[in-house]
C-alpha cells in the first residue's frame, strides 16, 4: 500500500473499490442488447423483407408520379373556391388549438403529480384524460365527431381540440413537474391556497414555457388540420378527397404541394417564435 | 404567556423511515428570540416545518397562540399559517416575478381568488409593501425582477414578504446560510431589528453557533432530533457546545 493511501486507508480498514461493471447490473442491460438485436435480425428474417424489390419500387414509383401526377395542376388551385378551404383549414387549426389550450391548463395542472390538488383522485383522472385523447388519433376523432355531427368546420374543430389537448397536456404537465418547489413552499407558509399558489407560484415559472408549448400546438394542430378534412371534418382535406376520388391526379399533385409548402411554412413560422419567446426568459 | 408551546415532539418522514425528531419540548415567549442550533441533519428544518405543519408532525402537540396546531384542518390551517411568517434558507423567491408581487405574495392569505387572479392588491397593502421595502432598503428596486438581485438583497425581500403578513410569529430557517458572512451578519442584524421594532417573537435556525449566541436570548442545541441543550444563552458553554457538535467532528 502506497503512503498515500496509507494516509486515508489506513492498515485495518476496508480496501476502496469502483469497478464500471456491476452484478447483475451489468449483464442485464447486455443481455437487454443482445435480445434487441436478435429480434431485429428475426423480424426481417421473419417478414422476409425483399431489399431489392424495394428498390424496384422505388424506381417505379417515380416513373408513376412522373407520369400520371407531373405537372401539378397549379392553376386548379390559385382559385378563390379553394383558398375560402385554406382559410377555413388554417381557422380550424387555430381554434382547435385555442380550445385545446384552454381545456390544457386545467388538465396539466390536475396531471402534474406535484401540484395536482389530489394524488389519489383528482391526479390519475387527469392522466387518464389526457392518456385518452393522444391514444386516438386525430383522423378517428374526426370519424367520431362526424358520425356524431355531420359534416362540417365543427366535428372537425372538436377533433382537433382534443388532440391538441392532449398534446399539450402532457408537456405541460412536464414543465409543472419541473419547477422549483422552494417558492410554492414559501407561499404555503403565508396561508394561499392552491389556487393562490397555482397564480403567483407556479405560474411565472412556467409561463415562457407554456407560451413554446402553445406555438408547437398551434404548428402540429394545423398538420393534422389538413387531413381531418378527408373524413368530412372540413378544410383542405376535402377537397383533396373529391379530386382522389375523380382520379384528377394533376389537381392532388397540386393540392399535395400546397399542403406541403403550408406546413413547412407555419412550421418555420413557428420555429421562428419559440425561439424568440424562449429569448424572453 | 408563551406565544409557541411545542411538547414532546415526534416527527418522522415516512411511516418505514427513521424518526427525525425524538420528542423536542420548548416554549418560546413574547419578545424571545429563539436560537435552534446543532449540526445539519440534526433536525433543525424539520422542526421549524413542524411549526405551521409544512411537514406533518407524528405525535406531540404544538400550541400557538392559544390553539392546537395539530389538529386543525384546512381551512383553520391556512388561516393559522397567516399569523405565521417564515424566512428561508435560500429565499424561495419567485425569480421570474417582480420585487413588488415577490412581497405582496406575502398577503395571499388575505386575499381572495379574484383579487389574485388580476394581481388586484388593496391600497393599504401596496403602501405597505413599499414602506417596508423602503425600511429593508429595496425602495430603488422595486420592478425589478428577483433574479436580477444579489444573495443579500433576496433575503430582504424574503423579510420583507414574511413581514407582509403582519406575522405574530416568524419562523426562520437558517436565513443566511446562504449569504457570504458580512452579509450574513447585516442581514441577521436587519432581522432582529424589525423583529424588536414589529414586538414579533421568532424562532430562528443557526447552524453558526457565534450567530446564535451573539443574537438570540434563549438557545436549544439538537442533535439528531434529541434535545442536547435549552436554556439561557448565558448558561450556553463550551462544554456543552462540544457535546452538540461532537458527532459532526467525528
Ligand atoms: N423531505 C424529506 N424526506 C425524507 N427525509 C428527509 C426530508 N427532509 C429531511 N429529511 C431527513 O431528515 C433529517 C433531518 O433533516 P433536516 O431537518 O433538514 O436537518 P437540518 O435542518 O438540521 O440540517 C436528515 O436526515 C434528512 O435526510
Ligand atoms: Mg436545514
Amino acid at each position: 500500500m502506497s503512503n498515500r493511501m496509507a494516509a486515508f486507508g489506513g492498515p485495518g480498514k476496508k480496501k476502496l473499490e469502483w469497478r464500471r461493471f456491476r452484478y447483475p447490473e451489468s449483464l442485464v442491460s447486455y443481455a437487454g442488447w443482445l435480445i434487441a438485436f436478435t429480434v431485429v435480425v428475426f423480424s426481417i428474417e421473419y417478414l422476409n423483407i425483399p431489399l431489392d424489390r424495394i428498390l424496384g419500387m422505388l424506381g417505379r414509383m417515380g416513373d408513376i408520379l412522373a407520369d400520371r401526377y407531373y405537372p401539378p395542376d397549379i392553376e386548379y388551385i390559385m382559385d378563390m373556391d379553394y383558398f375560402g378551404y385554406v382559410v377555413e383549414t388554417i381557422q380550424m387549426a387555430y381554434l382547435g388549438a385555442l380550445f385545446g389550450l384552454i381545456i390544457t391548463i386545467p388538465i396539466a395542472w390536475f396531471a402534474s403529480f406535484n401540484m395536482t390538488p389530489s394524488r389519489r383522485f383528482v391526479y390519475p383522472v387527469a392522466r387518464l384524460f389526457g392518456m385518452s385523447c393522444r391514444a386516438v388519433h386525430e383522423t378517428i376523432w374526426a370519424i367520431l365527431f362526424v358520425s356524431i355531427l355531420g359534416f362540417g368546420m365543427l366535428p372537425g374543430v372538436l377533433a382537433l381540440t382534443l388532440f391538441s389537448a392532449g398534446f399539450a397536456a402532457k408537456l405541460f404537465a412536464e414543465e409543472i413537474e419541473r419547477i422549483d418547489m422552494g417558492p410554492v413552499e414559501a407561499m404555503r407558509s403565508t396561508g394561499a391556497n392552491l389556487f393562490q399558489i397555482m397564480l403567483f407560484g407556479v405560474w411565472p415559472q412556467v409561463r415562457v414555457a407554456f407560451t413554446g408549448i402553445a406555438i408547437y400546438t398551434w404548428d402540429v394542430a394545423f398538420r393534422a388540420a389538413t387531413v381531418v378534412g378527408f373524413f368530412g371534418a372540413g378544410g383542405m382535406g376535402w377537397y383533396l378527397k373529391r379530386n382522389v376520388l375523380q382520379i384528377e391526379t394533376e389537381r392532388v399533385a397540386a393540392i399535395i404541394l400546397s399542403i406541403i409548402v403550408l406546413v413547412i411554412i407555419s412550421e418555420a413560422l413557428s420555429a421562428w417564435a419559440r425561439r424568440a419567446v424562449m429569448k424572453m426568459k | 404567556m408563551a406565544v409557541l408551546k411545542v411538547t414532546d415532539l415526534h416527527a418522522r418522514y415516512s411511516a418505514k423511515g427513521p424518526e427525525i425528531l425524538k420528542g423536542i419540548s420548548f416554549e418560546v415567549e413574547e419578545n424571545d428570540f429563539f436560537a435552534i442550533i446543532g449540526p445539519s441533519g440534526a433536525g433543525k428544518s424539520t422542526l421549524i416545518r413542524c411549526i405551521n405543519r409544512l411537514v406533518e408532525p407524528t405525535s406531540g402537540s404544538i400550541v400557538f397562540d392559544g390553539q392546537e396546531v395539530t389538529t386543525l384542518r384546512r381551512v383553520e390551517l391556512r388561516r393559522l399559517r397567516r399569523d405565521i411568517g417564515m424566512i428561508f434558507q435560500e429565499f424561495n423567491l419567485v425569480n421570474r416575478m417582480s420585487v413588488m408581487d415577490n412581497v405582496l405574495s406575502g398577503r395571499l392569505g388575505y386575499t381572495s381568488n379574484l383579487r389574485t387572479l388580476f394581481r388586484a392588491f388593496p391600497r393599504e397593502d401596496i403602501d405597505h409593501a413599499l414602506s417596508l421595502l423602503d425600511r429593508v432598503g429595496l425602495i430603488d428596486h422595486v420592478d425589478k425582477r428577483a433574479d436580477q438581485l444579489s444573495g443579500g438583497q433576496r433575503q430582504r425581500v424574503g423579510i420583507a414578504r414574511a413581514l407582509m403578513q403582519d406575522p405574530k410569529l416568524m419562523l426562520l430557517d437558517e436565513p443566511t446560510s446562504a449569504l457570504d458572512p458580512k452579509i450574513s451578519r447585516e442581514v441577521m442584524e436587519l432581522i432582529k431589528e424589525m423583529a424588536q421594532e414589529l414586538k414579533v417573537p421568532c424562532l430562528c435556525n443557526i447552524h453558526d453557533v457565534k450567530l446564535a449566541t451573539e443574537c438570540c436570548n434563549k438557545i436549544i442545541g439538537l442533535q439528531d432530533g434529541v434535545t442536547m441543550f435549552s436554556g439561557l444563552t448565558g448558561d450556553m458553554n463550551e462544554e456543552k457546545l462540544g457535546e452538540i457538535y461532537a458527532m459532526e467532528v467525528l
